[in-house]
């Protein structure tokens, strides 16, 4: 089994007016190839703090991230990533958003990679649109094929649909699935969202708040594509919403 | 469309009451040495374009106009970049610039003279300084307003440096900032003209003969003329940045355009 990605006992505290917060409380997880793993905790649980630190934003207090056995310590154009806020440059169009990344590492024939990424978000129509005139759907799946386009083998996603309303929220989760069976990038999915995870994920990690650290890992053994409304998926869905339930009276009783 | 027409022309509407208005009153104080008549001022202009140095002088002003604005941009952006990028320097520098900031423009005049003496650099030293301190904040206030997301979002594509997350992310973000400074230093550069040209750094230019001439010989219609002359240059030089610069450049952002 090639453990690919590993989080070696992390540990991240952050200095605040308060003292110091335990923002993350020794991590130990290991992420395979092709996976698609999602992070779900209440807000504060420092899902976010994770992603940064696999990106290379921040760096661990103590303990180590290894990608191939290689440390991570500056971010790279090998682990995309993808914000909760919309993150495109509103100076550049939306093909030249995309072409960013490559526009970074000075690679030439960048148009023809960038319009195939926007294919396959199915936006190859707006390309010559800046961001301003999109829809927040729109500029996540912009961002996506941004993300893509560097050809990453991580792509770390951040609350990236937390934003969108139900229906559009749905259909680009299909459309996140179906790129993720097309290139088989292992991706890393932040979310609130219990039926957001269930429904994509083949493993799920819970996470807890103040310190936060993983209560629960859970594989979601269902073939996909997936009926939200599963009996499998429903009784899973009970016992995440069980333990959240007990993190949010933690919350409420602070 | 018939309405858009009317709104089109509306702006003349209050220049042509205000002339009405100022003729009428003119008529009735009955002293040109306190009111010449608004007539009295056209017929001054046409005789200082006639006969007068007026195009000279429009030309000599642009020009220690230019020399200002230009040395301005040239340090106040660059300077605003390291401000608003690296924490430290800002640290360091602000209290200078907030030290120097208040200080007129004209109160650099006897400092001007000494150390660079009756030159047209001189009358552009004194625009420099004005025009300087709106390019200076308004580019370090752009990129210091830089969302993080964004910088998060170029290092992770392969902004290693600082350097290129400038170049790529904070000063492109930054640019309808440091236009705005550019406009507002404009018009406080073309504010100091007068000022500038006043101590006598050449025999012509808009300041120095409404200062030197005009006043001296209290022909009040002429000062009135230039006056209303450098209120007219500022704003053709204002509508031409704004055409060039803004609705040109700046398509993408939303508000900025109208």
């Amino acid at each position: 089994m090639g453990n690919y990605l590993v989080l070696d006992h992390v540990t991240k505290i952050y200095n605040s007016n308060d003292g110091k917060v335990h923002s993350l409380m020794d991590i130990s997880l290991s992420v395979e190839p092709n996976e698609f793993l999602c992070i779900i905790g209440p807000s504060g649980c420092g899902k976010t703090t994770l992603l940064r630190l696999i990106a290379g934003l921040d760096t661990p207090t103590s303990g180590k991230i290894t990608l191939n056995g290689v440390e991570v310590k500056d971010p790279s154009p090998e682990r995309g990533m993808i914000f909760q806020e919309f993150s495109l440059f509103p100076w550049r169009n939306v093909l030249k958003n995309v072409e960013f990344g490559l526009e970074i590492l000075g690679i030439e024939d960048r148009q023809d990679v960038a319009e195939h990424y926007l294919n396959l978000v199915g936006l190859d129509k707006v390309k010559n649109k800046y961001p301003y005139e999109l829809s927040g759907g729109m500029k996540q799946r912009v961002a996506i094929a941004r993300a893509l386009a560097t050809n990453p083998s991580i792509l770390l996603m951040d609350e990236p649909f937390g934003s969108l309303d139900a229906q559009t929220r749905n259909m680009i989760q299909d459309e996140l699935l179906k790129i993720w069976e097309m290139t088989r990038k292992t991706i890393i999915f932040v979310t609130h969202s219990v039926d957001e995870a269930l429904y994509m994920a083949d493993r799920i990690i819970v996470m807890s708040r103040s310190p936060g650290k993983i209560i629960e890992e859970l594989k979601v053994d269902v073939e996909r594509p997936r009926e939200r409304t599963d009996a499998a998926i429903v009784k899973e869905r009970y016992k995440i919403l069980k333990l959240l339930g007990v993190e949010m009276k933690k919350i409420e009783n602070i | 469309m018939r309405e858009r027409t009317n709104e089109k022309w509306m702006w003349l509407i209050p220049i042509v009451i205000a002339a009405i208005l100022w003729e009428i009153l003119a008529i009735i104080i009955d002293d040109p040495s306190l009111l010449p008549r608004f007539s009295m001022i056209v017929v001054s202009f046409y005789e200082l374009a006639v006969e007068g140095y007026l195009f000279l002088d429009i030309s000599m002003s642009l020009y220690h106009f230019v020399i200002g604005l230009l040395a301005a941009f040239c340090v106040g952006v660059p300077l605003g970049i390291f401000m608003g990028w690296f924490k430290k320097i800002f640290v360091l520098l602000d209290p200078i610039v907030e030290l120097i900031r208040p200080i007129p423009p004209l109160a650099w005049i006897p400092l001007t003279i000494a150390w660079i003496g009756l030159t047209h650099s001189a009358a552009g030293f004194i625009i420099f300084i004005g025009a300087l301190f709106p390019i200076l904040v308004s580019t370090y206030t752009g990129i210091k307003d830089t969302p993080r997301v964004l910088i998060d979002t170029g290092k992770v594509l392969g902004c290693t440096t600082d350097l290129k997350l400038i170049r790529h992310i904070a000063l492109p973000y930054s640019l309808p900032s440091i236009a705005t400074g550019t406009r507002l230093g404009m018009g406080v550069g073309w504010m100091c003209v007068v000022a500038a040209e006043m101590f006598g750094v050449s025999p012509s230019g808009l300041g120095y003969r409404l200062f030197s001439e005009f006043h001296q010989w209290s022909q009040l219609d002429y000062v009135i003329a230039y006056m209303l002359l450098i209120g007219i240059i500022a704003l053709c030089l204002d509508r031409l940045f704004r055409y060039l610069v803004e609705d040109k450049l700046f398509k993408w952002k939303e508000g900025i355009v109208r």
